[in-house]
């Protein structure tokens, strides 16, 4: 018999999301499973449209990642429509989501992944935030965070056509060219990002780095799983967050497979449990074997440690260097000229976060110094003889790989729309993180702030949005921990009120 | 860059217009600028998510209204209104990627942001908020032109006395 404990956001503001740690007669942790409600109705809702809403309409499924499901979805419809983008329109869809990607990145680490440990994994909640990361780093790190957000949302604004919500999507390319002077701005924008990633990356090492504490924690095997690892791939097999492959590497390291988006069907399924209306994916030519890691597992990651571990180096200097640290730093073997064995401590991803930030900052700088990019040329427009009725786009959303796969009918209207969002890739190994944190922290002596916190970094080194898929946000969210025996008695009851 | 010329007062509709309910703080905000828009220099802003994001948006202008669902446990419909000071948040104003407002407040601060003097934020209770859907169910329906009253008369109020 099991009894399960039950951790519950106190008020209905953060939705209805709970996890859930079933304990054994012997009082030791036996499972842990986090159960989120998906949002309703968005495959009915959208059947019956025009395929050419889509980019509009799933760039508001999320606040977060809009610029993500832009272009997943406008890459979907270039299969559609059966329209190649022009060169140049492939590549204004990256600089935009590269200015994306700088942003998302740098404020989860100053906001959210980086307080634990500039501040203190056990540091009250009022000072572990982005304003005791700021008191302790200086304050002119607040002014820099905005600084970067706002220059690279001016760059969204006027490449996407709308602030927040990007329009300028259209199948077969982009519906708006840049002139020099915007070229200059990007180029100006680019050149500042890269000075930021090198002094977030530089802060990381003073504090985290040359810490004991912290290596030690990084190091440990709190939160270490052995599972698969995923992420998108450019022609040389090296990390591309706009478009590729996906490769999927063992936990050894072996490339396990590789493969066009479009063939995810072949080689992801989903598992549901009675238990949770959330689908777990996992590798289906590997098998599910429950919520384990190991070679016999199906259970993958897609996250920016995943994605550097599937990478034969990273595409530019600056980064490929830090990629080269970070590996050496965990003393990985190097498998081939490029790339070392993988890294499975769950708390490098916060590591892999600022490499990823830098290789971001760099590709925008090359984009930005390409000779065609003021061309005209932004758009292939659709030939009706090219309609092809069916498109997949994918696209390395900031938290695992995003995608959008649509069906229509011959006049372009949806009868079917699937999506894999990028936080759903890591159900499997977040709910290995939290029963982690469980195993460790449940039945200690540990004060209660420290048990909430644990479990909280259990999920936030996946940087986890759930605004796509539910109204779960487990950011600091109220949350009670009751502890049972195996009878269900209440042993203990821990509370954060947010 | 982009010189941004910004008027004396930006009202925030926050939340889904394709989440039934959610998209009640965004038509509020559309129907009070609707109403106030020759009599005052007035921005509508939507935003899908708070934090970092809220305040940012609030930048540059010298008063700002916040709407936005609400999921507190009372009936649907019911329209409530926060100091900022009081304020905790509402559904869409804490952001799962970053902070609650009020951190992302200070941080503006502490950043040297210009920041409005006069803030205010509205809730309105939310019956369906996880259904795709651009219909608001029928309590809240009704409540939205006495939101917009006391909004337009909040705002009415804040201009006579600049």
């Amino acid at each position: 018999m099991t009894t399960r404990i039950t951790i519950d956001p106190v008020t209905r503001l953060e939705g209805h999301g709970r996890i859930d740690i079933f304990l054994n007669d012997q009082g030791r942790v036996e499972n842990a499973y986090f159960q989120i409600p998906e949002l309703r109705g968005f495959e009915q809702f959208c059947v019956g449209r025009a395929a050419e809403e889509m980019p509009v309409i799933t760039n508001r499924i999320c606040g977060v990642c809009p610029e993500a499901h832009h272009l997943a979805a406008t890459k979907a419809l270039d299969g559609v429509f059966g329209a190649e983008p022009t060169s140049v329109a492939k590549k204004l869809r990256e600089i935009l989501y590269m200015a994306f990607f700088v942003t998302d990145h740098t404020t989860h680490f100053y906001a959210l992944g980086g307080p634990d440990f500039i501040v203190g994994p056990d540091a009250p909640p009022s000072e572990r935030n982005i304003l005791g990361v700021a008191r302790k780093v200086g304050l002119d790190v607040a002014g820099e965070l905005i600084a970067c957000r706002k220059r690279n949302h001016e760059i969204i604004t006027f490449l996407g056509g709308k602030s927040i919500h990007p329009v300028a999507g259209v199948p077969g390319g982009w519906s708006r060219a840049i002139n020099a002077e915007e070229r200059s701005q990007i180029e100006a924008t680019a050149r500042r990002n890269i000075e930021f990633a090198r002094f977030t990356l530089a802060i990381f090492e003073k504090i985290v780095l040359k810490n004991p504490v912290y290596t030690e924690m990084v190091t440990s095997d709190t939160y270490l799983h052995r599972t698969y690892s995923m992420g998108t791939v450019d022609a040389n097999n090296q990390t591309n967050f706009y478009d590729g492959r996906i490769r999927v590497m063992d936990p050894l390291g072996n490339e396990f497979v590789s493969y066009q988006p479009a063939a995810y069907r072949e080689h992801i399924a989903e598992r549901v449990e009675s238990w949770t209306y959330l689908k777990y994916p996992y590798l289906k030519n590997v098998g599910w074997k429950g919520l384990t890691d190991g070679m016999e597992s199906g259970i993958y990651t897609a996250t920016p440690l995943s994605r550097l571990n599937v990478s034969e180096g990273m595409a530019t200097p600056l980064a490929n260097a830090e990629y080269q640290r970070m590996y050496e730093a965990f003393g990985c073997r190097k498998i081939t000229a490029a790339r070392y064995e993988p890294i499975h401590h769950r708390l490098a991803t916060h590591w892999a976060r600022l490499v990823e930030l830098l290789y971001a900052s760099e590709r925008m700088l090359e984009l930005a110094l390409d000779p065609e990019i003021t061309s005209p040329e932004t758009r292939t427009i659709p030939d009706p003889a090219r309609f092809v009725g069916e498109g997949i786009g994918s696209v390395e959303a900031p938290r695992g790989t995003l995608t959008h796969h649509y069906c229509t009918d011959q006049r372009g209207v949806l009868t079917s729309v699937n999506m894999i969002v990028g936080t759903t890739n890591n159900y499997a190994p977040i709910s290995m993180s939290i029963k982690r944190a469980a195993e460790r922290l449940i039945t200690s002596n540990a004060p209660d702030e420290t048990i909430l916190n644990r479990i909280e970094m259990a999920f936030r080194l996946y940087d986890p949005c759930f605004s796509c898929a539910t109204h779960f946000l487990p950011g600091k969210m109220p949350l009670t921990i009751s502890l049972r025996d195996s009878q269900g008695g209440l042993l203990r009851e821990m509370r954060r009120k947010g | 860059m982009r010189a941004v010329v910004k008027g004396k007062t930006v009202i925030i509709g926050m939340g889904n217009p394709l989440l039934s309910d959610d998209g009640a703080g965004i038509a509020v905000a559309h129907a009070v600028a609707e109403r106030l828009r020759l009599r005052m220099d007035l921005t509508v802003t939507e935003l899908h998510t708070g934090g970092i994001r809220l305040m940012e948006a609030m930048a540059g202008f010298k008063r700002a209204v916040v709407v936005d669902a609400m999921l507190s446990g009372a009936a649907p419909g019911t329209v409530q209104r926060f100091e900022p000071s009081a304020f905790v948040t509402t559904k869409n104003t804490f952001s799962s990627h970053d902070t609650d407002f009020a951190t992302a407040y200070d941080l503006g601060r502490m950043a040297g942001v210009a920041l409005p003097e006069q803030v205010s934020f509205w809730g309105i209770e939310a019956r369906e908020f996880d259904l795709f859907g651009e219909r608001f169910t029928p309590e809240v329906a009704a409540a939205l032109p006495g939101a917009v009253d006391r909004i337009v008369a909040e705002l009415t109020e804040w201009e006579g006395g600049a």
